[in-house]
């Protein structure tokens, strides 16, 4: 698992300069690695889906949205992405593509629809 | 005129014994009413009607005297009393006896029907008695003080008079009642009479309170040894409304579902077709979707009535897990009943509990680190020594939120177990199918009977002859796949 911490993160991003979106900065997070889980720390269902993924030998990374200095924006971008109301993490993007809250993902690993989906992104090797 | 209330200390709901006795105050009628609840007030104005005929006749001898010289059998009300009667000579006694009983018998119109109502009342059989004689004193008063030629007579300041009743043989001598007198004695003769009807519809009431209390008593006797899902909650008495209906409608899908396994069980017995099979699979995969839906429902409201399995049996609660059962246990028990399985189906299978058991561990793991926070918002600050009370409110707080993240955990343990549900239908033949979901409800079925067995068991404490009997009986519920009942879904 890979924490992405604020403060790089945050001059990485003042680098590119302006100010984005905060739905495109997560669009922009999501395409980054194979498999992005935006959370927070004090969430347990955020911590059920971390361990739901290092079970399976997949290392995701993880955002911290209340570490994160932008992280409420996000989270109601999320929110509002996902359609329904609070809580909004947590939120799984695969090969960029979002796969959504935590019962999208349960469904998605219990029809088998999850592990091809991960290996199609680079994720998990046989 | 003095009112002299002697009535209040002393008659209170003493046993009659074979007559009554007249004993009235003025003026008392409509405070007795208020006074002595339905009996006394019956009672008292009876008594008073009565008493008018004696104040009438003491008038005559202009004697003084409260008390009566000659003792008559009458009732015993107030043994402390010195009970002298006079024989007071009542005017109107034109019809005596005879009237007596037929007016009795309309009066009596007024007793029968609490005798049919509550034989076993306590208060209405004692007062029914002297009540009896009252009315057919009353009764002969009635026409008779009616019929009076109003004899005009002085008033005395008497206070209190006996008047000497003997029930059957009333003999009311000539009185001679003035218009007050009369207006008064109709006037208590009212409010009797609307104390009587008071206390016929309290009786009423009484009673019928009595058959619905029996009649819910029953109900719940035949649910508890039916089902015994109302088990611990019923038990402990204080369960939410949440919860309570959704025990209810969980007993309905109960019921529901044995239906929904008797014509799968028929359905394959019969050799349906598949597509007539394939319905009877679907209705039931549906059925299971509904109590998923139900629970969810349930869990925003009450969820940890759910999780803590209150509405199961106490065998279900044992396997428990977050509020239902454990999809990866489930498939292991199904897999052996499958048989035979293509390559394919098998490798299906075989995926689905793997990944049901990494889920199932994910949640747990979850479900583990609210436990920790919950504990520790409990915990935090000193214990021993005194609350800082700003903290421990805004630690409460956190508590209550970490008990409504629950709510969260419950719902995806659902979602998973529907999903395991849907997938398993997926990758076997309807067949198959059929034959799986029989094979779950059989299974849960049996953890009920199990649940039964377990309560009934024979203790160590008793004689050995009962030990022998339930066991029978018992037996009897397994090899029935009369109650269908099911563990937590």
């Amino acid at each position: 698992m890979q924490y992405q911490a604020a403060e790089s993160w945050g001059a990485a991003y003042a680098a590119m300069g302006g100010r984005a979106d905060p739905l495109e900065r997560v669009e922009r997070l999501a395409a980054e690695s194979a498999v992005v889980i935006f959370s927070v720390s004090t969430c347990c269902m955020c911590h059920a889906v971390k361990r739901l993924f290092c079970g399976m030998g997949v290392s995701p990374t993880v955002y911290e949205l209340d570490e994160d200095p932008r992280g409420k924006e996000m989270e109601r971008a999320l929110a509002r992405l996902l359609g329904g109301g609070p809580p909004a993490v947590p939120v799984v993007f695969i090969g960029g593509k979002l796969v959504g809250a935590m019962d999208r993902v349960m469904a998605s690993h219990i029809n088998g629809t999850l592990v091809p989906l991960l290996k199609e992104a680079g994720a998990l090797w046989l | 005129m003095a009112n002299h209330r002697v009535g209040e200390t002393g008659l209170s709901d003493s046993g009659p014994s074979s007559q009554p006795v007249a004993y009235g105050v003025h003026g008392i009628t409509p405070a007795a009413t208020n006074f002595f609840d339905q009996e006394g007030a019956a009672y008292f104005g009876e008594l008073e009607e009565a008493l008018m005929q004696g104040v009438a006749g003491m008038r005559n001898d202009g004697d003084r005297k409260p008390f009566f010289t000659t003792r008559p059998p009458t009732l015993e009300i107030f043994p402390s009393w010195p009970m002298r009667f006079q024989q007071t000579p009542k005017c109107q006694q034109g019809n005596s006896q005879p009237a007596e009983s037929t007016d009795s018998g309309s009066a009596q119109n007024t007793i029968s029907q609490p005798d049919s109502e509550s034989p076993g009342s306590v208060k209405a059989s004692s007062e029914q008695s002297s009540e009896q004689q009252q009315q057919r004193m009353m009764a002969g008063d009635a026409p008779s003080a009616e019929a009076a030629a109003p004899n005009h007579q002085p008033k005395t300041q008497d206070n209190v008079l006996f008047r000497r009743v003997a029930g059957s043989t009333a003999e009311k001598d000539g009185k001679i009642l003035d218009a007050k007198s009369l207006r008064r004695l109709a006037q208590n003769r009212e409010a009797a009479r609307k104390s009587r009807l008071r206390k016929k519809a309290y009786i009423q009431q009484l009673e019928s309170s009595r058959i619905k209390l029996t009649q819910l008593e029953q109900d719940l006797q035949r649910a508890r040894s039916q089902g015994l899902f109302l088990g611990g909650g019923g038990a402990g008495g204080n369960i939410s409304s949440a919860a309570a209906v959704f025990d209810m409608e969980y007993g309905r899908w109960l019921d529901e579902n044995y239906r929904h396994m008797t014509d799968l069980r028929e359905g394959l017995q019969a050799h349906l077709s598949d597509g007539d099979l394939r319905v009877i699979v679907d209705e039931c995969l549906a059925h299971y979707d509904e109590i998923f839906r139900v629970k969810g429902v349930a869990a925003k409201s009450d969820v940890l009535h759910l999780i803590t399995g209150m509405w199961t049996t106490p065998a279900e609660r044992c396997f428990l897990w977050m509020g239902g059962f454990r999809p990866s246990e489930l498939l292991k028990i199904l897999i052996p009943q499958m048989d035979p399985l293509t390559e394919q189906q098998l490798v299906g299978i075989c995926s689905l509990q793997q990944s049901s058991q990494q889920a199932e561990e994910a949640l747990s793991q979850g479900l583990e680190q609210l436990h920790q926070s919950l504990g520790d918002a409990v915990a935090s600050g000193s214990l021993s020594e005194g609350t800082d009370v700003g903290n421990y409110m805004g630690q409460i707080a956190i508590a209550l939120g970490k008990l409504a993240d629950l709510e969260g955990f419950v719902r995806q343990a659902d979602n998973m177990r529907q999903q395991t549900l849907h997938q398993t239908r997926r990758i076997l033949t309807v067949r198959q199918a059929a034959r799986c979901f029989l094979a779950i409800g059989e299974y849960n079925s049996r953890l009920r009977a199990l649940s039964s067995l377990w309560a009934s068991r024979p203790r160590e404490n008793l004689i050995a002859d009962e030990s022998a009997c339930p066991a029978t009986t018992d037996l009897q519920i397994i090899h029935q796949p009369v109650h269908s009942h099911f563990s937590g879904f």
